[in-house]
């Protein structure tokens, strides 16, 4: 039995391959969410949730047609994490979002992933906005948010992660204008 | 398509791999929390949404899953048959489930008994093997399993269920010298 071949686009930054999620990413997540850094989302978690968690994201793609990419580095091909577009049943609204492994940080690349992403929202999904789901007190994240261009909008009970920032990112027209400017 | 699941049938019934349409009633039956209680059941739909994207990342992984039994008399979803081996667990399982409405007609064992086929054909698993984990006190569950020929082999601690029985099907050779199942049943 030959396994599906993904039919998920491939996107690239200056700096970033952002690709379909494979199961060797795994051993990665798992190295992530064994760790209290993972606090933020949803972490930490054994290694049979991480397994499903990556699972369900592969299902995330084929149910919705968008989702996480896995992120490599185009110089050293290490791998960095996931960014993508997220929008489970019962998720408030669509979400751009990042989880980056703690290596991974503090070099812009969270930023560069979630610019592509949201333009691969707006562009080719055709999204009128998008939200990120930000854990308070997670500052790294806020701060990418920031860089965005996003800004809190509401607050939200999330049913497993408790209460949760909902940044609010600049609509298309906005970030075209500010692309012209 | 959401998977590459292949189609299997029977007289009463069409194995397939899950269809967008097929969430609704799957997450019906995985938030009956008493039908779905051997099985594993969901307290709210955004869970049962995830087991439905689980299942089609689980034939990403793996090559296989749970299909879609489809009952050819009424087109619809009558319940889910397969093969299951999440991380955790400690061999590839055949199961079942069966939906509200369809029970009591022998579907479960139709369907499972193909799925299992499939599973030991050279041309579709080629797997030598086959468990079934069943929760203590799922006597319909055991019944069935006992009835597909398999026999009880010992007790596990499974992550999400608790203490689980494990049960062993007769393997591909042995069915395939037997020509059927009904010596066991």
């Amino acid at each position: 039995m030959t396994r599906i071949a993904f039919d998920i686009p491939q996107l690239e930054t200056d700096r970033i391959i952002m690709r379909a999620p494979r199961e060797d990413d795994i051993e990665h997540e798992l190295d992530f969410y064994a760790t209290d850094a993972s606090r933020f989302v949803g972490g930490p978690l054994r290694a049979d949730e991480v397994w499903r968690q990556q699972s369900v994201i592969m299902g995330h793609w084929q149910m919705r047609g968008y989702g996480y990419w896995a992120l490599d580095c185009k110089e050293s091909g290490a791998y960095l994490g996931r960014v993508g577009l997220w929008n489970p049943l019962g998720w408030p609204e669509p979400e751009v979002g990042w989880t980056l492994m703690p290596a991974a940080h503090g070099k812009g690349y969270a930023t560069e992933a979630a610019l592509a992403a949201r333009s691969h929202a707006y562009d080719v999904l055709g999204w009128d906005t998008a939200v990120s789901l930000i854990a308070p007190g997670n500052a790294p994240s806020q701060a990418v948010a920031r860089r965005l261009g996003a800004s809190v909008d509401y607050m939200y009970q999330h049913p497993r992660f408790g209460e949760v920032e909902i940044w609010r990112h600049p609509a298309q027209d906005a970030v075209a204008a500010g692309r012209d400017a | 398509m959401l998977t590459n699941a292949p189609t299997l049938e029977t007289e009463r019934l069409i194995l397939r791999g899950p269809h967008h349409d097929d969430a609704e009633p799957l997450m019906d039956f995985l938030c009956d929390l008493d039908r779905a209680k051997g099985f594993g059941a969901y307290d709210n739909r955004s869970d049962a949404w995830r087991w439905f994207a689980l299942n089609i990342g689980h034939w990403h992984l793996h090559g296989y899953g749970y299909l879609t039994i489809e009952d050819k008399a009424t087109g619809k979803a009558a319940g889910i048959t397969g093969i299951w081996n999440p991380h955790g667990w400690p061999e590839p399982e055949l199961g079942w489930a069966v939906f509200d409405g369809f029970e009591g007609k022998g579907i479960a064992y139709e369907a499972a008994l193909r799925a299992r086929e499939w599973a030991y054909d050279p041309e579709g698993l080629g797997m030598q093997t086959l468990t079934s984990n069943i929760v203590p006190g799922n006597e319909r569950s055991i019944a069935l399993a006992e009835r597909l020929g398999a026999w009880f082999e010992r007790k596990y601690e499974n992550v999400y269920m608790g203490e689980d029985l494990l049960y062993r099907h007769p393997g591909p050779a042995v069915l395939d010298a037997d020509g059927s199942v009904e010596a066991y049943a």
